[in-house]
């Protein structure tokens, strides 16, 4: 479903990736563990084809690295959910506006919207705070509207880039039980993390990024 | 219409409505900017139209030979009528002139004289294409060689004096017309993209979750195209009020065409869209 092949990217003078082999199966949780600077962003921004690779081949579902436009690009982002450790959240809109864009963005009918935005927000637990603003929300709420976000789309896959590098413990902790009940629903979900601790905790397959490649 | 367009709409108006700020500034800058050069455009306006009216009145003076009986003059107006360019020919009589001399400088050439000393003589007047410096010249020549005439005047240095100082008035008129075009351009466009520069991270985003660029480009163009046109009709509006002024004053001078207070509406809603295109290229990948 996620294949990299012989993957190479370099960014100036400092090659990040050097070589990278590595496939993400359907359902599966694959955590990208490394040191900062070892390439796990660079990854999940090649799998989400914000970059593409100077060599080798990123292939995503049906999106081939080296044969897709720029037109497919937002076709396949919208069959990726994706979180970051800043949020990105649009910091001017309520959490609904925030979760429902994704969706008004593919054409859903308004309808069909609101029912699939208040379904999300359930499963996330923000049912109560769906017309906050995003700078009322704490880090653990803003991580969960992305989330939500991430999720209303029905993505196949997951890319989270450190989601819980900015939340405390028992935010933390609640953000993992997400992505594993997110995942037992049968979304692989390949997560970007240096915690080590957490990585322990949860069962999924552990990629080492050393050096721009992935340790053996 | 498209449940997508419908959104975008919305999104456009929320937009201005959430920054404030940016949008008063935004219209203010189109408004001030689109302003000055439709003071420029009536300016250019009315300079044509002034030196049109003083060249058209301009004519030639024929003066006929004191010998020249009725017949003849007759048949010289015949001969002037006839000639190619020549739109109208107005006889004025010895005994019209002396007329018109003792109106306007209050005194009588025949106590000073014992006779009239004025020659009968014909005001022509050229038709517009023909009111060049060459044509002039060759009109003047032909008409010293009609048999009758004795003089023929004309003040062809005052006639080109003015065409040259209104040319040059138009063409310095022109290079400030394009000057305050290209900062109005500079203004506007770079308003749009301050107010796009705060909007930067949430074009990122937008692309993140997969809108196409059509969708997320959407509600900027149409902010663009609002602002544009609101600063336009301010203009507009202003435009009009000068004109109302100066026609209260001036009511020879300034006569604008109605159609012509829409041009800052029409150039407003260009700058607005425009701007936003392109402001909107730096930002979206």
């Amino acid at each position: 479903m996620i294949q990299l092949s012989d993957v190479w990217y370099r960014y100036g003078n400092h090659q990040i990736l050097c070589g990278i082999q590595m496939q993400v199966r359907p359902g599966e949780l694959v955590f990208l563990m490394g040191p900062s600077g070892a390439g796990k962003s660079t990854i999940l921004r090649l799998v989400h084809m914000e970059l593409l690779p100077d060599r080798g081949r990123v292939v995503v579902a049906d999106f081939d690295s080296q044969t897709v436009t720029s037109r497919d690009i937002p076709i396949l982002r919208r069959k990726i959910g994706v979180v970051f450790q800043d949020f990105k959240l649009l910091e001017d809109r309520d959490v609904y506006e925030n979760v429902s864009y994704a969706l008004f963005a593919t054409g859903v009918p308004r309808r069909k919207i609101k029912k699939k935005v208040f379904q999300v927000l359930a499963e996330v637990g923000l049912s109560h705070k769906r017309y906050a603003m995003v700078p009322e929300l704490s880090g653990g709420e803003k991580q969960r509207v992305a989330l939500a976000r991430a999720l209303v789309n029905e993505p196949f896959v997951l890319l989270a880039d450190e989601p819980t590098g900015n939340l405390d413990s028992e935010n933390t902790a609640e953000i993992m039980k997400l992505l594993q009940r997110i995942n037992r629903r049968g979304t692989a979900i390949l997560m970007a993390t240096h915690n080590e601790d957490l990585v322990q905790k949860v069962p999924g397959r552990i990629l080492r990024i050393r050096e721009g490649k992935i340790a053996t | 219409m498209s449940r997508n367009y419908l959104y975008s709409i919305r999104e456009g108006f929320i937009g201005l409505r959430r920054a404030r700020l940016a949008t008063f500034l935004c219209i203010s800058s189109i408004a001030v900017s689109l302003t000055l050069l439709s003071v420029f455009l009536l300016l250019t306006i009315n300079i044509q139209k002034m030196v049109r009216i003083f060249q058209g009145r301009m004519t030639f003076e024929v003066f006929v030979d004191q010998g020249l009986d009725e017949s003849g003059i007759q048949d010289l107006a015949r001969i002037l009528r006839s000639m190619e360019g020549i739109e109208k020919i107005n006889y004025i009589s010895r005994d019209a002139a002396l007329e018109t001399f003792r109106t306007e400088f209050g005194q009588d050439p025949l106590e000073i004289y014992g006779e009239n000393p004025l020659p009968a003589s014909f005001q022509v007047k050229l038709a517009r294409p023909f009111m060049t410096q060459n044509r002039i010249r060759e009109r003047i020549q032909s008409i010293q060689g009609i048999p009758g005439v004795d003089e023929v005047i004309f003040h062809d240095k005052l006639y080109h004096s003015i065409d040259r100082y209104s040319n040059l008035i138009i063409v310095i008129d022109g290079v400030l017309f394009l000057i305050v075009l290209a900062a109005a351009i500079l203004l506007v466009s770079n308003t749009i993209r301050l107010t796009l520069f705060a909007q930067r991270k949430n074009i990122e985003i937008m692309e993140l979750v997969g809108a196409t660029r059509g969708f997320i480009r959407r509600p900027y163009l149409i902010q663009g195209l609002i602002q544009g046109g609101l600063g336009g009709l301010i203009a507009c509006l202003a435009a009009w009020i000068l004109v109302f002024i100066l026609h209260a004053r001036l009511p020879n001078l300034l006569e604008v065409p109605a159609h012509w207070f829409l041009a800052p509406v029409f150039l407003g809603l260009v700058l607005g869209y425009a701007g936003s295109w392109i402001g909107l290229k730096k930002f979206l990948s």
